[in-house]
This record gives C-alpha cells, sequence and structure tokens, in this order.
C-alpha cells in the first residue's frame, strides 16, 4: 500500500475524503466556518467528472443533494450551526425515503448566526433531535485532520450501506487546523455502495424489508416502479396510515441503526482500564482532554479518556466498560451541558457525571480539564 | 522534546495565516510533528487574527497554544489576547510602527520597523514574511535554508521574488541586531 504523506487543512481534508469516497455532487451555501469545503469541492468535482452547484440558500443545497443522490449519485453538502437548523426538514426526508447524503456541519456558537468565527460543539443535540418524529440517525465527530478524512470517507460507507443521512460534526479548530496527514491510496480503500435493485421489476416493492432491514434502492432508468416520499408509507412505497404498517414501517427505520450498532459505533480509549476519572470528550476538546489525561497520569492521578468517534448513535456498552472502574465522570464541552446528558443517562445515578462548559467561543484548554481531573480525583 | 510553541498575531489581512503555513511547511520539511491553527474575526481586514503552531515530540495532543515560547506581533490588536499566554524567557518580536505598544514582562522583546521595511522592499505586505526570517535567524526553530524552501513551495509565483527578498531581509535585520548584541556585550 502507497502512503501519501499531505499537509491537509481539516475542511479541505474533509472535501478529499468525500472525493476520495465517490462523492460526485455538492451543493451547498458558502457559510463559516464550512466554506472551505465548498470551495474545495468546487475545484476537485469538475477533475473527476462530478458537478458543483453553489445553491441560493441552504434548504436549496440539501433538496439539491437529495435529489442527486435519488438519482444514484453520491452526494454531500457542507454547513454551519444556522444552515444545519435550515436543513432540518430536509434531513428528515432523507431519512424517511431512504436517501443516503452527507452533510458536514462545522459547528459555531449560537443560537442563530451567534459566533460566525468562533469554535463551539453546541450542535450534538441538534444532530440527534433537530428534525422531528422518531428517526434513525447517525453523527461522527473527527478530532483532527487524518480523522477528518478517514471519517469522511466513513460517513459515505455508513449512508450507502444504510440508506441515510449521515451527519459529520466539527468544530472550528479541527477544520481549519493544518496537520500532516498519512493517505492511503485509493485503490487501498473499502468502499461501499447503496445496495441497488435488480433482478424482475415486476411486482417489485421499494420499501420491502430485507434481513438488514435495507431495502435495495431502484436505481432511476432500470424500470422499478418506486415512489420517493416523506409520508410514512408501507413496502410497496404507498402512503399510509394504518397503524401495523405505520409501526413496521418506522421501526424498520429505526431498527437500521439500533441492529447495527457495532458496524456503526467507533471511539477511543486512553488509559481507561484503570481510569478513576473518566473524562468523555470529543472533537478539539478531546484533544485537551488527552493532554490533561497525560498530565494527570505524570502526577500519579489515575485519569481516563473516552472518546466517542461516533456520537450518535452513542457507544453505550463501550462507555459502561471504560467507566467501570471510574469514580467520577468529566464531559468537557462547548456548549452549555448537551452530551453530558447522555452520559449521565447511560451511566445512571450511582456514578457522579460533571461537566465543564465553556459558552464563550474559546476552546477548552488542558489546564481547565486538569485541575477539575485533580478536584474529582480529591473527593 | 517539550511542546515549542509559535503565535505570530495581529490584524485580519496582515497575512499571520501565510507566516504560519510557511513555517509549517518548514517544520514539516525537517521531519517535525507540527499542528497549526488559527483563529480570526468575521472581517476579512481588520479585527484580530492570529496563527498558532505548536511543535512536538511526537504527534501533537493540544494543537492551540497556552504558553508561547515565540510571539509575533504586527498589530497593536494583537497584543492583549496574547500577554497573558507569554512563557517567561519567551522570545516576542514586534512592529515598531504597528504595535506601539507591545506586552511588558519577563521575556525578551525586540521591536522591528517591519512594516517599514516591507514597504522598502516595494509591497506592504510582505511584513509577515520579514518578521518570519527575523523569527528564524534569531531562534533555532528551523533552518534558513529550509524556510527559503518552504517560501519558495509556499509563495504563489507573482510573489515569490518579494517573499525570498523579505525572507532574506528578515535575517538581515535579525543579523544586525545580533552583531549589535555582540559589540554592547564587548564595549562592557
Amino acid at each position: 500500500m502507497t502512503v501519501i504523506l499531505q499537509n491537509l487543512h481539516g475542511n479541505h481534508a474533509c472535501a478529499m475524503g468525500a472525493i476520495a469516497a465517490g462523492c460526485r455532487f455538492f451543493a451547498g451555501y458558502p457559510i463559516t466556518p464550512s466554506s472551505e469545503i465548498a470551495e474545495r469541492m468546487s475545484r476537485e468535482l469538475p477533475l473527476v467528472g462530478g458537478t458543483f452547484v453553489q445553491m441560493e440558500d441552504e434548504i436549496a443545497s440539501i433538496a439539491a443533494v437529495l435529489g442527486a443522490s435519488a438519482g444514484g449519485i453520491k452526494s454531500m453538502t457542507a454547513t454551519s450551526g444556522p444552515g444545519f437548523s435550515l436543513k432540518q426538514e430536509n434531513i428528515g426526508l432523507a431519512a424517511a425515503a431512504e436517501i443516503p447524503c452527507v452533510i458536514a456541519n462545522v459547528m459555531r456558537g449560537g443560537p442563530s448566526t451567534g459566533t460566525p468565527t468562533r469554535p463551539a460543539q453546541g450542535d450534538i443535540m441538534q444532530a440527534r433531535w433537530g428534525s422531528h418524529g422518531d428517526r434513525p440517525v447517525i453523527a461522527l465527530a473527527p478530532a483532527s485532520v487524518k480523522e477528518v478524512y478517514d471519517q469522511t470517507i466513513r460517513a459515505f460507507n455508513l449512508s450507502e450501506r444504510y440508506r441515510m443521512p449521515v451527519v459529520l460534526l466539527f468544530d472550528q479548530v479541527i477544520s481549519h487546523l493544518l496537520e500532516p496527514i498519512e493517505l492511503a491510496d485509493m485503490a487501498s480503500l473499502e468502499l461501499v455502495d447503496r445496495p441497488w435493485a435488480t433482478g424482475d421489476s415486476a411486482g417489485f416493492e421499494p420499501y420491502a424489508s430485507t434481513e438488514t432491514g435495507v431495502p435495495p434502492m431502484p436505481r432511476p432508468g432500470d424500470g422499478y416502479r418506486t415512489h420517493t416520499t416523506g409520508l410514512t408509507h408501507g413496502e410497496d412505497g404507498f402512503p399510509t396510515q394504518d397503524p401495523e404498517v405505520v409501526t413496521r414501517a418506522t421501526q424498520r427505520l429505526l431498527d437500521k441503526v439500533e441492529n447495527h450498532r457495532a458496524d456503526i459505533e467507533s471511539y477511543e480509549c486512553h488509559d481507561t482500564e484503570d481510569a478513576e476519572v473518566l473524562i468523555v470528550a470529543y472533537g478539539i476538546s478531546a484533544r485537551a482532554a488527552r493532554a490533561a489525561v497525560r498530565r494527570a497520569r505524570g502526577q500519579g492521578i489515575a485519569a481516563g479518556l473516552f472518546r466517542p468517534i461516533t456520537i450518535w448513535p452513542f457507544p453505550e456498552e463501550a462507555l459502561k466498560a471504560a467507566a467501570s472502574k471510574a469514580k467520577a465522570i468529566l464531559v468537557p464541552e462547548m456548549n452549555a451541558g448537551q452530551l453530558v446528558l447522555e452520559i449521565e443517562r447511560i451511566v445512571g445515578h450511582d456514578l457522579p457525571v460533571a461537566g465543564l462548559n465553556r459558552i464563550d467561543g474559546q476552546a477548552i484548554n488542558p489546564d481547565e480539564i486538569l485541575q477539575r481531573i485533580k478536584e474529582l480525583a480529591a473527593k | 522534546m517539550s511542546n515549542l510553541e509559535i503565535r505570530f498575531g495581529g490584524s485580519g489581512g496582515q497575512g499571520l495565516i501565510l507566516s504560519g503555513r510557511l513555517l509549517f511547511q518548514a517544520f514539516v520539511m525537517d521531519g517535525k510533528h507540527a499542528a497549526q491553527s488559527q483563529s480570526y474575526e468575521p472581517t476579512s481586514r481588520g479585527g484580530f487574527c492570529n496563527a498558532d503552531l505548536v511543535v512536538s515530540g511526537g504527534e501533537v495532543d493540544y494543537p492551540l497554544v497556552t504558553a508561547i515560547d515565540y510571539l509575533v506581533l504586527l498589530d497593536q490588536i494583537g497584543v492583549a489576547p496574547s500577554a497573558a499566554m507569554i512563557r517567561p524567557g519567551a522570545l516576542v518580536l514586534s512592529d515598531s510602527r504597528l504595535v506601539p505598544e507591545p506586552p511588558k514582562g519577563d521575556f525578551t522583546l525586540y521591536q522591528f520597523p517591519f512594516t517599514d521595511e516591507a514597504i522598502a522592499l516595494g509591497n506592504h505586505r510582505a511584513a509577515n514574511v520579514v518578521a518570519l526570517g527575523a523569527l528564524i535567524a534569531l531562534s533555532d526553530i528551523c533552518d534558513r535554508e529550509t524556510a527559503a524552501r518552504a517560501v519558495g513551495a509556499g509563495t504563489p509565483k507573482a510573489f515569490l521574488d518579494l517573499n525570498l527578498a523579505a525572507l532574506q531581509r528578515g535575517f538581515d535585520m535579525a543579523d544586525d541586531l545580533s552583531a549589535d548584541l555582540t559589540d554592547n556585550a564587548a564595549m562592557r
């Protein structure tokens, strides 16, 4: 395997990862701090026969992405919090109509247009619950430029395999970070394409359940009868409000994620085996936490880091295992306390869970985390 | 090796991020582990801006600066956000015209006419590279030849001659200062 060393900026790594994953359509509306993803895609896509469209707004962008993907092309958009809000309805449509797509959201401070150039991690819960109703969700949060590249590829693969939208959550520090990264050559990448319908078109049911729960997608032009709709539909694609059919259809959507957690969940553990103070952190906050854990260990404190890369579905069992020796958990995040709620839910009330929060547009630094580790270790 | 932390601070549009990238490129050419981050305000010209580098013996844990070893200041607006992070014994270089009130503390401060020298070279916008040259010459963070190669690799053709001249001007300014310091020490 040839390895190519490149110096890449986080947002450019996202664009290059998308191209490597087979993305050939991007529609977007530039917004800080995500704009370099669109900029890079506008240069790279024409070189590989793809299409870049700068749309009139965020809603049109995600709508165009769904259209392109329904047409059979791997597609993505990129945005920041305000645009992510606007895209929610169509993200729900992508979940309901099972249209694969990738949405990169470089989080900035909110609410509303907030603090455009400052880092934040305020969209954790929006990624989970931003679109109405019960729907399957996959959201990934890389913590380095290399991981931005790898997880962007993985986002496409998951989105294709399970026919659903996948969200990438970056923060401004990671998206504007320049780091040297090793890229595997394209030939060695494992790329996934959505299951395509094959066989007889007579009697074809576009949303028929399969062993994996993922129905094969009818490729436009192949002659299959299908229906793309946000209305809850049966296996035949016709809208229905029949309680049994509605339950089965909605449950199948949710089970695509629930039944494949082992494939979808990813995380990293640093020094968790004997950790008495366990940090749970993601994105740039995890980089600070890693430095803090190293320093704490140097001072004889049994600290460890559990870093979810898959934020949704949250790797619950892995967290429980990592927390088996913990006396306290600390969740540093650049919001007023979002993922901490999920951690509390998972570990229950026996284990104290504390937040460490910043909502001032400044990254959490290792010293702040180390200070809290010491306080929690002393208790 | 403990981390080495470097910041270029000033006003948006001064080329601080380019300085950071060029130095990052030089470190990578030297086989060092580095991460370069940036922070700026919504205005594309004016407003606080900085480019940070963290150089480490291995993969960089936390890529933002927390205790600055080398600080280059090209505008007064860069002083306030950085002053509290300067490590004792650090080296601080500031523009003598655009930073009328440089930070004070337990570190070495040299004031240089980076912008005036860039104007003399024909373009005030090269002040970032003049300052980069002075920083490299006054520190041993990377050798001059590697820096010149990095500037060559990271500069658009139209500005290559200007930037190479600016880098050399920075080296020369620093060498003149070093010679003066040696003379003064000899006189004592």
